[in-house]
């Protein structure tokens, strides 16, 4: 079976996008049903959870304190793309943020400094290595779906794990949350 | 129980059990009605050697088993018997994977053990080899639950009774499988990861009842002990471990801002049980927010303390608090070692416990009593030592609300970034310690630690479900090693310490003359348990993280131990060990003999 995630971003774009306009061709004009779209910056979000971002920034970004130390709200944050991708590629030296460059500190420059340069203050590596193309993606993602956004909502939520996990119960509303509560009680299975 | 449903043949598995159950029955091995795991069984097991029925052996938790054809003479031959991979190193939540926690359980030949998230796997250890009987996969909402669990996608451990195996999911469920078809029975929501619970700890079974604990005090929960009638499957009783507003206790937190609605208080591991006065004895957590103790002024009730509740009716009977308004997330929900000793005025009811803050401590099981205690790590700043009268730390100030211990180090709104021994995962964290009553000695699994700690000032604003309630965190500053430390119980002195490279996160078994234990770096060893002398030792290749046990089928003894790092160390305190990073995640059986 072909492995969709294993072929190049680019061509998997073109992929979602034939499809998606399949979709649409399949729905006769006039429907109100809406086609579904691609998002570009899914390569990102991909990226966000398979370095394992949310392992210490959370799914929503907002990071927080507790026991892996103070990861930044990304939420929050005021750096740029630029900034953003020179973060992820290098780490914060002084603080838990890896680097996710493959070569940071020795053949990569960052910050000016070397490995010895950095000392004690070197950050720690990151449980993989990114492309230039991985960071740009999940630069991308940030800025797209992260930075500059308010509380975490049910909808973003339901978009970052889809559907599969009650992971998002706790942002619906009263109005969304089912009244029939045996549904986390009880038998059920 | 995986299915075959698509498929119109039967299953290998099912093949399988058919197969072990005629060769059972050739064997003459007791089936069905006779395998029933009743109370009294329960309350016997000393007369089963050859089995290991509840989470720590015995209702004491002991940790100690008879068996003794493997011994000092002979334990230099043990070698691998087999050895089987199991599931449940997948990550979810905030986890990257899975690790292994869990105490096999061993009943007639058929040993039952768990992954991270919960899966159960039955294996017939008949014939000197290991064959899978069923697997029940409870299906864990790996993200629901692994968002909430602070420390590590691990589950502990089952339980048997009657004709099930009763175990816990990550995402708070009860589940009861029945033994022979793996087939859940029923199960029942005791936990809710919308709150930041989750369940990491093995059931205990006291009659017919089976006790749960919880975990997230790390998530602003309040804390609870839950009991469940496995006959009617309903719950009988749940003592909160922070008392209501104008319980006893209640006066403990003298804040104006409801503290106590999120105080922690943890139960996450499996307690012990005295049938002879029917108390149940259990211990509690750190408070929290964990390092920022002047949000919650006051002794903070029941956190950290080991509390004796009556088994029918979940009251609490007698309660000892070892670090009042904890700074320092120093839990003790560490298990209660219950212990009798020949005394001048006859003999001494004694309940042990290794804490997190560096001290072990006696205290008498019948009035919660301090009768002895000493430092058991080799560096503790925290404190100046316990008081002789009381156990309490000497700086503790019964006038004061916020406790300040060895200022200078103690983390505080004043003293915002500080070091502090033992680290924040203690002294001995939830590896169980065992104890040989032949020699009264017990052994403690020991981390030799300090760590950084950094406060962060708390504010109601910040208590949000699901989200970390911590005041602060951790980081890791030092080089952390281990020990295990033996203490002669009949003078409360330090026997031995055999001083290893790597924190001990596995914990103990104990037999007449020999000490097993583990490392994270991948060695199963024995010790001698008087000397703890090193006469054998294996490297599996994985994290040891978990207990060995002891078992005999076919009249052989056999040692069993889960191998697969995961847990808190190696996300959160794996920079204080690094060589330990080259440890891979893995999931694996192993079973030795001579």
């Amino acid at each position: 079976m072909m492995n969709f995630n294993a072929l190049p971003t680019t061509i998997r774009l073109l992929f979602v996008s034939v499809i998606a306009l399949n979709v649409s061709i399949g729905f006769a004009y006039g429907q109100s049903a809406q086609p579904p779209t691609a998002d570009p910056t899914d390569a990102g979000k991909a990226v966000f959870k398979r370095a394992n971002c949310m392992g210490c920034h959370k799914w929503h970004g907002n990071g927080g304190g507790g026991y892996g130390g103070d990861a930044l709200s990304l939420r929050k944050t005021e750096l740029t793309r630029d900034q953003i991708i020179e973060t992820v590629s290098c780490g914060r030296p002084g603080t838990g943020m890896p680097f996710f460059v493959r070569g940071a500190y020795d053949e990569v420059k960052c910050y000016g400094m070397t490995r010895q340069d950095a000392a004690a203050l070197m950050p720690p590596e990151g449980g993989t290595f990114l492309r230039p193309k991985d960071i740009e993606a999940v630069a991308d993602y940030v800025l797209a779906h992260i930075k500059g956004a308010g509380d975490p909502s049910y909808a973003e939520c339901v978009a970052f794990f889809s559907n599969a996990s009650r992971v998002c119960d706790i942002y619906k509303t009263a109005s969304q949350k089912p009244d029939d509560a045996s549904a986390a009680t009880g038998k059920s299975q | 129980m995986e299915r075959s449903s698509g498929h119109t043949k039967v299953s290998p598995r099912v093949g399988l059990l058919a197969v072990a159950v005629a060769v059972a029955a050739m064997m003459g091995t007791p089936v069905s009605a006779a395998d029933e795991v009743t109370p009294e069984r329960l309350l016997n097991v000393d007369k089963e050697p050859g089995n290991w029925l509840h989470h720590h052996k015995d209702f004491s938790a002991h940790r100690f088993s008879s068996l003794k054809d493997i011994n000092r003479d002979n334990v230099k031959n043990l070698k691998v018997a087999w050895t089987m991979h199991l599931g449940g190193v997948e990550g979810g939540g905030i986890w990257s994977h899975g690790g292994l926690e869990g105490t096999p359980i061993a009943e007639n030949g058929f040993l039952y053990v768990t992954d991270g998230w919960g899966s159960v796997y039955k294996i017939d250890a008949h014939g000197g080899r290991g064959n899978l009987v069923w697997k029940m996969d409870p299906k864990t909402d790996h993200d629901w639950a692994g968002a909430v669990s602070c420390c590590g996608v691990d589950n502990r451990g089952v339980a048997l009774w009657g004709d099930l195996v009763i175990s816990h999911t990550l995402d708070g469920r009860l589940v009861a499988t029945n033994k022979e078809t793996g087939q859940v029975a029923w199960q029942r929501t005791v936990a809710d990861p919308d709150k930041g619970e989750v369940i990491t700890g093995a059931p205990l079974i006291v009659k017919n009842m089976a006790i749960t604990g919880v975990a997230g005090a790390e998530y602003g929960i309040r804390g609870w002990i839950a009991a469940t009638d496995l006959t009617t499957q309903k719950e009988v009783w749940r003592t909160h471990t922070i008392p209501g507003k104008g319980e006893p206790g209640s006066e403990t937190w003298k804040d104006d801002k409801s503290a106590s609605a999120s105080g922690g208080g943890s139960t996450w591991v499996t307690g012990s049980y005295d049938p002879t006065t029917d108390t149940i004895v259990w211990g509690v957590g750190n408070p929290g927010p964990d390092w920022d103790n002047a949000y919650r002024p006051g002794d903070n009730l029941y956190t950290d303390s080991s509390l004796g509740l009556d088994a029918s009716t979940g009251k609490i009977k007698w309660h000892y608090q070892h670090t009042p308004n904890d700074p320092f997330d120093y839990d003790s929900v560490a298990e209660n070692v219950l212990v009798d000793i020949p005394g001048p005025s006859g003999p001494q009811k004694l309940s042990l416990e290794a804490d997190r803050n560096g001290f072990a401590y006696a205290i008498d099981r019948t009035t919660g009593k301090f009768v002895w205690g000493l430092p058991f790590v080799k560096k503790v700043t925290w404190t100046k030592g316990l008081d002789a009268e009381t156990g309490k730390p000497i700086e503790y100030d019964p006038n004061k609300s916020v406790q300040a211990y060895e200022a200078s180090v103690t983390p505080s709104r004043t003293n915002m970034e500080t070091d502090i021994c033992p680290g924040n995962m203690g002294g001995k964290n939830w590896p169980p310690t065992a104890y040989n009553p032949e020699l009264k000695l017990w052994y403690i699994p020991v981390i030799e630690s300090c760590n950084h700690i950094k406060v962060e000032v708390s504010d109601q604003n910040k208590l949000k479900p699901r989200e970390f309630w911590t005041g602060g965190g951790p980081s890791q500053n030092v080089k952390i090693t281990g020990s295990v430390t033996a203490i002669d119980v009949t003078t409360g002195k330090i026997a031995g310490k055999l001083e290893t490279p790597y924190p001990n996160l596995g914990g103990m078994l104990a037999t007449p003359d020999l000490v097993f234990t583990g490392q994270p770096s991948g060695e199963v060893m024995a010790l001698d348990a008087k000397s703890l002398a090193k006469l054998w030792e294996f490297n599996t290749g994985g994290g040891v993280n978990a207990p060995p046990m002891t078992f005999s089928v076919d009249g052989k003894q056999y040692i069993a131990i889960l191998v697969g790092l995961g847990g808190a160390w190696d996300k959160w305190f794996i920079d204080s060990t690094p060589e330990l990073k080259k440890m891979q995640p893995g999931s694996m059986l192993y079973v030795f003999a001579l």
